[in-house]
């Protein structure tokens, strides 16, 4: 190419019809194909991780057949496995960080937007973005020394006396103190609130300013003009957005491992121990084997099918919004 | 909408701003009082007087960053929105100094309704859009709704052509609908005053015709302020007229007077179409 491109500025009249002709139609093809298997290495990768994740998880489908998905099991000593709680710790957690997400991340969005003092609204969204980029075994490591004790010592172990253990408020408060479903869901909702509120903060300023100006021109007040009007004009992207956020927190392995509990079991109450797909695979994978590791690879397709259905769907949302 | 610096240093202006007849006091509406208005550090508006009559139309005319549309900014106070921007004088309304601060500027804008030059339509229905600013203030029932809807508009003359799709999507219209929309939103509120921020600026001939009928029906109940760059215009819809250059209010007076004799040599060349 760079020779060609050499040609070219020498100067239009010094360099022969023929010349030229040639280097458009190699170069050109050449570049083309290089382009093509840029994209086309993309998806094959893709559809050889599938590959083999199905062709090493196949004996644990062979075996357990559908059960495999609903199974509880998790025995170690009889090779009986079943992907039942990992499977719903996974979405729990991820369904519970978003929860907590969504209305934080909306609240940063709008005030970086429509309230913050211009000097300050830069400093902050830098620090937001710098957020995202905090490796996740720090956040694990902080929810494990620093947050889970804290909540343990200040809010579920005192709430967990006060009431008869027998009582539903007893029930709901009874768990593991040091890692549990909820603790997890809320490491797992600071690490998703950078992406999140990012994002919403891109797509709020992406809003007409002519449009915002119409509305608060009908006398609406801040509030009013951020949920009929903005949140109304950016839907498709905060659903997006929001996807973005559940893709992350349905996948993220290390903070969860930390603080998740890793009990092959299904939470009883927000403050009980679980797993989840992520931290079932990177607790077991060293000294698994055989059925066992099978059956962690069948996992890892599952978590890699309903990542892919959550976009699916995502798609499947946007398509249907209008606007 | 910036004013140009180099230019405004050059306007050594000779003469006194002109008001000719201007209107009777007890039928002013809205006036603005000396007002100056800064972007930032750069000076906008100089010193404007602006004497608005109910249930007229007043246009605002004269060469691109004169400072008109700074002017309609500041009277809803919309100009708010932006911390650079300030306004010092005064903006009386309805007895009251909208510049010191004691009153809401929600509600001001409740009753200056303003349409701007590009179509604003809100992401969401026809009916919705209309209905919008009214939800804001009042509880009506179904049916009353239902009929301010298809009153405003049916006055912001666009009932015919979207009676049948009310639930349609507002963006989804041609964008002379869209602006009738915008003015069908503005009057449903029942403002008492009405901006128009070069409405027809984006419209085809057509469409500015409806939207200039639709204007005109409008004065009987609503004062109208209307910036615009179209000399014509502003001829066949208002009232009274204001020449503004450079910041500066260099004459103000009735419509017809302004474009046959007026008194300033500025205001002479601009509506002869010597310069502009």
């Amino acid at each position: 190419m760079g020779s060609a491109m050499g040609s070219q500025t020498m100067g239009l009249g010094s360099v022969d019809a023929t010349a030229r002709i040639n280097r458009g139609s190699w170069g050109e093809s050449l570049f083309r194909s290089a382009c093509f298997g840029a994209a086309t290495f993309l998806l094959v990768a893709l559809g050889g991780i599938m590959l083999a994740l199905f062709v090493g998880g196949w004996p644990a489908f062979h075996k357990f057949g559908f059960g495999f998905f609903f199974s509880t099991a998790w025995d170690v000593n009889n090779d009986v496995y079943g992907a039942a709680v990992p499977i719903f710790g996974t979405i729990a957690s991820a369904l519970i960080s978003l929860m907590i997400a969504l209305p934080l991340a909306i609240g940063v969005a709008v005030f970086l937007t429509e309230f913050c003092p211009r000097v300050l609204a830069q400093p902050i969204s830098t620090v937001i973005d710098l957020l995202a980029g905090i490796p996740s075994i720090v956040y694990g490591m902080w929810g494990f020394f620093v947050f889970a004790p804290l909540i343990a010592n200040h809010i579920q172990l005192p709430l967990e006396s006060a009431f008869d253990p027998d009582s539903f408020w007893g029930k709901f408060f009874a768990g593991v103190p040091n890692g549990n479903l909820l603790i997890a869901s809320v490491v797992l909702a600071i690490m998703i609130l950078p992406y999140m509120s990012s994002v919403f903060r891109e797509l709020m300023l992406s809003v007409p300013a002519s449009v915002r100006e119409a509305a608060y021109g009908l006398g609406c007040t801040t509030f009013e003009v951020v949920r009929s009007v903005m949140l109304p004009y950016i839907r498709r992207g905060m659903i997006g957005g929001t996807m973005l956020g559940l893709g992350r927190a349905l996948g993220e392995t290390m903070a969860v491992t930390f603080v998740i509990g890793n009990a092959h079991n299904f939470p009883s109450s927000l403050f009980d121990a679980t797993s989840t797909i992520a931290s079932t695979i990177a607790n077991e994978f060293a000294e698994a084997s055989g059925m066992r590791a099978a059956a962690l690879i069948a996992m890892g397709l599952v978590l890699f099918l309903i990542t892919f259905v959550v976009l699916a769907i995502a798609r499947l949302l946007l398509r249907s919004q209008k606007f | 909408m910036t004013m140009n610096e180099p230019l405004s240093s050059a306007s050594s202006c000779d003469d006194e701003p002109q008001y000719m007849a201007p209107p009777p006091e007890e039928n002013i509406v809205l006036r603005a009082r000396k007002l100056n208005f800064y972007y930032g550090t750069s000076q906008a508006l100089h010193e404007v007087d602006l004497p608005v009559e109910k249930n007229k139309v007043t246009a605002l005319i004269g060469p691109s960053g004169c400072g008109k549309s700074t002017l309609l900014r500041a009277l809803n106070q919309i100009y708010a929105l932006y911390p650079k921007q300030r306004a010092e004088g005064e903006i009386i309304f309805d007895g009251q100094d909208v510049l010191g601060g004691k009153v809401r500027v929600d509600s001001l804008r409740e009753r200056v309704g303003m349409v701007f030059q590009k179509p604003t339509p809100f992401p969401m229905s026809i009916y919705d859009n209309v209905a919008f600013g009214v939800r804001l203030y009042h509880k009506k029932s179904k049916a009353q709704m239902d009929e301010l809807v298809e009153t405003s508009l049916k006055r912001a003359a666009l009932w015919d052509e979207v009676k049948d799709k009310l639930n349609a999507l507002g963006t989804g219209l041609s964008g002379g609908q869209q602006q009738r929309l915008c003015v069908a939103r503005g009057i449903a509120v029942e403002p008492e005053v009405l901006l128009l921020d070069e409405p027809a600026s984006a419209l085809d001939p057509i469409s500015t015709a409806k939207l200039e009928e639709t204007l005109t029906q409008l004065k009987k109940d609503i004062t109208i302020v209307i910036v615009t760059h179209n000399l014509q215009q502003a001829a066949r819809l208002s009232d009274y007229t204001g020449f503004m250059f450079l910041g500066k209010m260099i004459e103000f007076g009735p419509t017809g007077a302004l474009f046959s004799t007026p008194k300033s040599q500025r205001t002479r060349d601009y509506v002869t179409g010597r310069f502009g």
